[in-house]
């Protein structure tokens, strides 16, 4: 329960913050992207080091890291399946083989089922899911939030110690 | 972009550079060591050991590999070694290649300070000794037993005696334990003859015949009907007949085992004169002989040395050569690797060469390469080759060279091993009675040459001493007559040269040991001792006829006596069988008999009465 509250606070704070709607998109694609595919995975170290660079939202991108890790858990056998085919295209087989013998395309592990498939999934996730992340966020702050405030759970949630507690830590987090 | 957040990536990068640098070389030392140890069954240990991530360095100033069957010394230890390991390998499989490593102080057979035994963990337990080891203990125990010969010993007054005291003959003890066999198996049949069903369904089966009353069938349908009853009855009694044939068949198959044992008897008895003789001491005076006594003990004992260290290299081989992938199987969220070349086809470790130099026991400096040393032969495509020579300033030279090849299914090792040039000045030849003098001067040449595939064993080892003088003074003036002669025999001899053969190339291990003096030695003990023995052996041999006499004789006529018995109850249940075969053919015939008689008189009736001849 402790932790759905925080998930739900930092959600309504993230949605409400002074951040940018491109920058919690990207916050959302990144950390889904390493919430899909296996965590200890090359591409996934590169994807942080984004996520540390550039202004994305970082709260965002862990709360969508957890999310998807859920997903990814129960999509495994679906993203194996897809690895399969993919590896199996038969006109990719030259660009597979000579990704393999390059040491360091092979670093990446692109050759196991699960990351290619969990990796290309979340890629192709990304094309539809940052304009439609922006897009809602837009919508969220113009249309929703104020009513959102109203709503008497939130101001229950809002009157509570825990959220007072989690407001003074985020300030002084900065 | 965030300033805040390259400072976190630069932070995080020179925390790993720092974890790097700091991962401590004790931690990498004692992995290491206890992977090894457990391979090798006993303690490996580094000292001095440095390990780099950097460049992949690695280097320790001393190995020790302790000798897991005397854990005091050690099976080899080494000097300073350095090697760097290849990057890609280790990143991407997590496997250890290693192009080139200089390895000095290398020493075969050193003492350790401290114990070297080590606690392997329970699933590490190794299995029975393998096939090399068996050859090891047949060549020991072959040296042994010839080295216990004494020649000069032979008496003619042998106490019989006491020496069949002390000799356990087997044979009647062998026989009684036969003759229970025999009675358990009697036994058996006897109760399967009494409890077979097959006695039942006979008794049945001739109710079944009797209940025919043929003269009471009045109708040729029921004559039908009786006719097909007997065939499903014939049926059954062949189904009768197989089972009594296959209860034939077991019991003879039974009492066939039986025979053999019989047959066998012979062999116990000869095994228990043999027994006696050897508790007797009493020399085989046969040429063949000859040589194993005089030198079997030395040579073949340094044989079963050698032969060992291919043992233990076989061993590790077998478990480093077995696939090293499991079973494939596709663990949540893993996946399935897809190989699309062979390029990280590598093994678990691979030393393509080692440049090795270090010193013998006997101080000889020696130098060599081992290479391709590795986890799996089949994935490198390359067996372990070594090659290592030396020479000290006396000349006296030593070279060692062979391959251990686990490519194949049926593994095979090669090994020359060249000893020569050493002196024999105060050397004894042999550890016999019969040559009991030390060498004033001398030269020693010995050249082992070995080629096993899987279990056939093919080895031939030569020792030359050339240049030889005995040194008669010091032994004293000759205790007797045989002493005598042989030391005239030999007294001109100058070299001797000495050949082992151990193979089972046509069979069961031959150990044939054959020398240039075999002869010498052989006129002079038939000249001695020869007569001796020979009475010797004639009383042991009668003594151990006493004590067996009539077993076999006896054990035959019981075993023929039961086995008639069963045969006479088979044959019984079979005429049984044959008789019931007989009652039904008989009836069936009266059926058929009685069938037509009945068919003609209803033919008859309507011709009679509607005049149409269903004859025609």
């Amino acid at each position: 329960m402790f932790l759905i509250m925080r998930y739900f606070a930092k959600l309504l704070k993230a949605l409400a913050s002074e951040a940018s709607p491109g920058q919690i998109a990207g916050g959302v694609i990144f950390g889904m992207i390493i919430g899909l595919t296996p965590i200890f995975s090359l591409h996934n170290l590169f994807i942080v080091i984004l996520i540390l660079v550039l202004k994305v939202n970082i709260g965002m991108a862990l709360l969508s890291f957890m999310i998807f890790s859920g997903v990814a858990y129960l999509a495994d056998p679906i993203f194996h399946s897809f690895g399969v085919w993919l590896l199996e295209l038969e006109r990719m087989q030259q660009t597979w083989t000579n990704m393999y013998n390059n040491e360091w395309w092979a670093l990446t592990k692109f050759y196991n089922t699960v990351v290619i498939g969990s990796f290309v999934t979340a890629v192709i996730l990304c094309l539809p899911a940052f304009p439609l992340v922006k897009y809602g966020v837009i919508q969220y702050r113009r249309h929703i939030h104020s009513k959102v405030q109203k709503w008497k759970l939130v101001q229950a949630f809002k009157s509570t110690k825990f959220y007072s507690v989690y407001q003074t830590v985020s300030r002084v987090r900065g | 972009m965030r300033t805040g957040g390259i400072i976190t990536v630069l932070v995080l990068m020179g925390i790993g550079f720092a974890a790097a640098f700091f991962i401590t070389d004790e931690w990498v030392e004692s992995k290491i060591e206890y992977q090894a140890s457990v391979l090798n069954e006993a303690k490996v240990e580094l000292d001095g050991f440095d390990f780099s991530l950097f460049n992949l360095h690695l280097k320790w100033d001393r190995l020790q590999v302790a000798n897991r069957n005397s854990t005091m010394e050690n099976t080899f230890e080494t000097g300073e070694t350095e090697f760097s390991m290849q990057f890609w390998p280790l990143i991407l499989g997590n496997k250890v290649i290693v192009k080139n490593v200089r390895l000095t102080g290398f020493e075969l057979d050193t003492e350790r300070e401290t114990d070297g035994y080590f606690e392997m963990p329970e699933e590490e337990e190794d299995a029975e000794p393998g096939f090399l080891y068996s050859v090891v203990n047949q060549v020991s125990s072959e040296a042994k037993k010839n080295a216990e010969v004494k020649f000069t010993d032979v008496r003619d007054d042998l106490n019989v005696d006491s020496l069949m005291a002390k000799v356990n003959i087997q044979t009647p003890e062998k026989v009684d334990s036969l003759r229970n066999g025999i009675q358990r198996t009697y036994s058996k049949w006897d109760s399967t003859f009494n409890n077979t069903p097959i006695e039942k369904e006979i008794t049945i089966a001739k109710n079944t015949v009797e209940a025919i009353k043929i003269n009471e069938i009045k109708d040729p349908k029921k004559a039908i009907e009786a006719i097909e009853n007997l065939q499903k009855l014939r049926k059954q009694i062949d189904s009768l007949k197989t089972k009594a044939e296959n209860l034939k068949n077991n019991f003879e198959q039974d009492y066939g085992s039986t025979r053999n044992q019989i047959s066998q008897i012979d062999n116990w008895i000869k095994e228990d004169y043999q027994r006696a003789l050897s508790v007797a001491k009493l020399p085989d005076l046969d040429v063949q002989n000859i040589g194993k006594a005089l030198f079997g003990q030395n040579l073949l004992g340094d044989y079963a040395a050698y032969l060992e260290y291919v043992a233990l290299a076989r061993e590790y081989g077998s478990r480093l050569t077995g696939d090293e992938e499991g079973e494939e199987n596709i663990p949540r969220y893993e996946g399935l690797d897809y190989e699309f070349s062979d390029k990280y086809e590598w093994p678990g470790f691979w030393f393509k060469n080692i440049e090795l130099s270090g010193r013998t026991k006997s101080d000889i400096g020696i130098q060599g390469s081992v290479t391709n040393i590795s986890s799996s032969q089949v994935k490198t495509g390359e067996p372990v080759i070594f090659n290592l020579s030396g020479e000290d300033e006396n000349q006296v030279s030593l070279s060692l060279s062979g391959e251990f090849n686990y490519l194949e299914e049926a593994p095979r090792e090669r090994f020359n091993f060249n000893y020569a040039g050493f002196s024999l000045s105060e050397a004894r030849l042999s550890g016999s009675d019969l040559l009991p003098y030390e060498l004033k001067s001398g030269k020693g040449e010995l050249n082992l040459d070995l080629n096993i595939v899987d279990r056939r064993i093919d080895s031939r080892s030569d020792y030359l001493a050339k240049d030889i003088s005995f040194d008669f003074e010091a032994a004293g003036a000759p205790k007797n007559r045989i002493e005598s002669l042989i030391r005239n025999a030999i007294a001109s001899a100058d070299n001797i040269d000495v050949t082992a053969l151990v193979d089972n190339t046509e069979g069961p291990l031959r150990v044939r040991v054959r020398s240039n003096v075999d002869d010498l030695f052989m006129n002079a003990l038939r000249q001695t001792v020869s007569q001796e023995v020979e009475n010797a052996k004639r009383k042991i041999e009668a003594e151990v006829q006493k004590q067996v006499e009539g077993r076999k004789e006896q054990l035959a006529e019981f075993k023929q006596e039961k086995e008639a018995e069963i045969r006479q109850r088979y044959e019984e249940l079979q005429a049984k069988v044959d008789e019931q075969v007989k009652r039904v053919e008989e009836k069936r015939e009266e059926l058929e008999k009685k069938k037509k008689e009945l068919e003609d008189e209803l033919k008859n009736k309507i011709r009679n009465r509607i005049g149409i001849d269903f004859g025609l």
